[in-house]
């Protein structure tokens, strides 16, 4: 029985601890998201996240990397509340979005949801036409305008790359695209939302290379304009397209650096065991 | 051998074998009971021939071969012996009392297919056979001996219908004409028995009201006279025109032709003549009214009323049913309530329908009909308008009694939504609302649609419930006609299934309504099946519309 429940139950620690400083690799970028204590629980047994404190900049691709099951999709998911559809699950600390804990009751989930757009790792384009898919967002929040949406379709699936081969049938099925198309289309249906962080949770891992090649493109040009986290599986897409990584294991945050310093030359032992392929 | 038995036991040859056996059970039964119902549904309405059977006693009878079977007969030393008889429909139940006799075959001295023998389908009676034996139309008479006698008796038959038809508007005239002063008297004498009229205003109203009723009467009375008199001379030419005709036995009776719906000599008929007979009589069966207590006729009213209580069920329920699905699937914390609730609406499946009908009556009748008839209607009590049953709470009854399967149905289409489109719906900032209505609801369609289906399937056979909540024998008027407000839910209706029971098992004249029973069995499956085939075809189209991402 898939459940799907609004309330999660947000506790916060009542022994203070200290917050750790920004790093001094980030010194000159704006942080956009950041965590503080965050520990996030599937139940009171499954403890999914151990203290996380990160820091993600402004205008840059960061990715997480790690072994499976190693809570990298559950932080990515804390950051639009996504995991609030999951029944049960709890956790405590902050996720700061330019500086406003989502968790806040004041915060308006649709809003947030809006701002902060979600790319699966399976492509999930709606049973309706390619036109549909794009307008879905703005519809949903609010634009009726018909010229408005017009152009929005057309903005966002340039931006996407998609514009040059859907442009002749925007409105056939999207179902009828190839998976490359698909996942494309829901990249521009997220844009179409003007958010202003983009979540990718393995955007391309059930794509095939030149498919792949052709999201890590889109990717390059995004984040010009969008910050964007990218939850990755393969190490070498998070070493072409990201300006900084994280690497996670078993729940917890082991390092974070710009990618060049973490493929080259990574502070922690395990970080290096797992790059090198010695495990995971 | 062991490793052979072994390997036998792994393959599962006898499961399977027992398996498919059980599928041939069941679709044998199937195929069965459609062919039974389909041979004699359908053979029905094909004229028979007249056999004219002369027995060793000197008797002859005249009418249809219906079976033949054999009986068990004692002999001397009482041993039990087969005999064969003959069962004949030999119509003429004012004459002989009843439809059919059995002969026994080694009494029959003579069997003849006599070329003039002629079936008449009356109005009353049943069928009548024998000959035509002079023809009386007013002034004219023909006798045996004239040679286009038969020519004759249709052209007075025409003359008879016109004149029945005539009769038929003079009647309805006169009706219309006193419809203001009968409506008026009805009041005098509603305001004479109520609490009201006893009252000193009351009475004065009531000098009033009697004073406008004589004014009336003596206004339309000459019109009245005027028709009044046509009809009596119409009448008159009505029953001016007859038959007289000869049993095979030699009795003669006169027959009126305003009351033969048709006649025709079925031995004369070839293939084509009998083939178009049928369709006619197929045609008659589903748009003309019952005669004779159902027995013969069409069943137009039947059709009508499962069909608009079947669309009014349809409409009763899957909103409700959809909208209970939703709340249940979609908002509902699951738990030990939900889960409880949910056993509930399946086990509400398995109540039997009769406890249904109790509600229906209780609730709906008894308590919302007579509360609507106290607030809307009171100026017609004590006679109830929507206290009573009527179509439309044996459609909310059948409505109730379908919820389980459009629920379950409903909630597994929801069931069957990707999670992953709910989930970009969610992340694209909609609200939950918005989700269900944009992407849930579309993609579990076809899940309601078959809901839909079930429900159709089962409340159109269903026949318990409507019988204390509004089904009736003979229904005078459909639910839906042409007088304002066109949709009469308080209207009481006849049903295919109900039709089945009464024309089959309480009928005075079982024997004769069988057939009507196998016609109307199909008839009840053939539009299930319309039904079911429409609400198909809409949810294949739904399914080609949202098949699921291929990947």
């Amino acid at each position: 029985m898939v459940n799907i429940q609004e309330d999660i139950a947000v506790t916060t620690p009542t022994e203070p601890q200290e917050i750790p400083a920004a790093k001094p690799f980030l010194a000159n970028e704006r942080i956009v998201i950041e965590t503080q204590r965050l520990d996030f629980y599937y139940n009171p047994e499954a403890h999914a996240l151990k203290n996380i404190n990160i820091q993600i900049p402004d205008k840059k691709v960061t990715a997480f990397i790690g072994p499976s099951g190693c809570g990298k999709s559950t932080l990515l998911r804390c950051f639009n509340r996504m995991n609030d559809l999951i029944a049960g699950a709890y956790l405590t600390g902050k996720v700061l979005i330019d500086g406003e804990d989502v968790y806040d009751s004041k915060i308006r989930l649709e809003e947030l949801r809006k701002n902060v757009g979600m790319v699966f790792q399976k492509s999930n384009p709606f049973p309706m036409t390619i036109r549909e898919n794009v307008t879905f967002g703005p519809k949903v929040n609010g634009i009726t305008g018909k010229d408005e949406l017009e152009e929005i379709v057309v903005s966002s699936l340039k931006q996407a790359d998609l514009w040059r081969e859907v442009k002749d049938r925007l409105d056939a099925s999207a179902l009828d695209l190839s998976g490359g198309q698909q996942q494309r289309l829901c990249i521009a249906r997220t844009l179409a939302n003007k958010p202003e962080i983009i979540l990718m949770d393995e955007p391309a891992s059930a794509l095939d290379p030149i498919s792949t090649g052709k999201i890590e493109e889109t990717i390059n040009e995004l984040k010009k304009d969008y910050t964007i986290v990218i939850v990755t599986h393969n190490m070498q897409q998070a070493a072409r397209i990201s300006d900084y990584t994280a690497f996670m294991m078993l729940g917890e945050m082991v390092e974070m650096d710009s990618t060049k310093r973490i493929f080259t030359n990574p502070t922690v032992k395990m970080t290096e065991d797992y790059i090198t392929g010695r495990f995971g | 051998m062991s490793r052979r038995i072994s390997y036998f036991k792994q393959k599962g040859d006898p499961y399977i074998f027992a398996s498919g056996l059980g599928l041939v059970v069941a679709l044998g039964m199937v195929t069965w009971i459609i062919a039974v119902i389909l041979s004699r549904g359908l053979s029905f309405f094909w004229p028979g021939d007249l056999v004219q059977i002369t027995t060793s006693g000197d008797e002859t009878y005249l009418g249809e071969l219906w079976a033949q079977e054999d009986a068990i007969q004692l002999d001397a030393d009482g041993h039990k012996i087969p005999v064969k008889q003959t069962q004949l429909k030999i119509g003429n139940r004012d004459l002989y009392g009843m439809d059919f006799t059995w002969i026994r075959d080694k009494n029959i001295t003579e069997q003849a297919y006599p070329e003039n023998a002629v079936t008449f389908e009356r109005l009353e009676y049943g069928n009548f056979y024998g000959f035509i034996e002079a023809v009386h139309s007013g002034d004219e008479q023909y006798g045996a001996d004239h040679p286009e006698l038969y020519t004759k008796a249709r052209q007075a038959y025409r003359l008879a219908r016109e004149k029945r038809e005539q009769l038929r508007e003079t009647q309805e005239a006169m009706t219309e004409l006193s419809e203001p002063l009968t409506r008026l008297q009805r009041e005098i004498s509603l305001l004479e028995i109520s609490p009201e009229g006893r009252t000193d205003e009351g009475l004065q109203q009531l000098e009033e009201m009697r004073r406008s009723a004589e004014q009336l009467e003596q206004e339309i009375a000459d019109a009245y006279q005027a028709l009044t008199e046509k009809y009596e001379k119409l009448y008159l030419e009505e029953r001016g025109i007859y038959l007289t005709v000869r049993t095979a036995a030699g009795e003669e009776k006169e027959l009126h032709l305003s009351e033969v719906v048709r006649f025709f000599r079925p031995n004369q008929m070839g293939v084509f003549a009998k083939s178009w007979h049928y369709a006619g009589k197929l045609w008659e069966f589903v748009a003309d009214d019952p005669r004779e207590s159902n027995t013969e006729g069409g069943v137009f009213p039947a059709i009508f009323g499962t069909v608009v209580m079947v669309l009014l069920m349809s409409i009763a329920v899957v909103p409700f049913g959809v909208m209970a699905a939703i709340y249940l699937n979609e908002y509902a914390r699951q738990g030990p309530v939900t889960r409880l609730i949910r056993m509930s609406v399946n086990n509400l499946a398995g109540v039997p329908s009769i406890v249904f009908g109790v509600f229906g009556l209780g609730f709906f009748i008894y308590f919302v009909g007579g509360s609507i008839d106290q607030l809307f209607f009171s100026n017609k009590l004590p006679e109830p308008t929507f206290g009573t049953g009527g179509i439309l709470w044996a459609s909310l009854t059948l409505a109730l009694l379908t919820l389980p399967v459009v629920v379950v149905a409903t909630e597994e289409g929801l069931l069957a939504v990707p999670r992953a489109n709910k989930e970009g719906a969610l992340a694209l900032g909609s609200t939950r609302w918005q989700m269900i209505r944009k992407v849930v609801l579309p993609n579990a369609m076809p899940g309601i649609l078959t809901g839909l289906i079930l429900a159709i399937s089962r409340g159109a056979g269903e026949v318990a419930p409507l019988m204390i909540t509004g089904v009736v024998k003979l229904a005078p008027t459909l639910a839906l006609d042409t007088t304002f407000p066109f949709l009469h839910l308080d209207r009481k209706f006849m049903h295919l299934g109900f039709h089945i029971y009464d024309v089959g098992f309480q009928s005075p004249n079982v024997e004769a309504a069988k057939p009507m029973v196998y016609s109307t069995a199909l008839l009840l499956i053939v539009i299930v099946v319309l039904l079911n085939i429409i609400a198909i075809y809409i949810r294949n189209n739904l399914r080609k519309k949202f098949k699921t991402s291929t990947f």
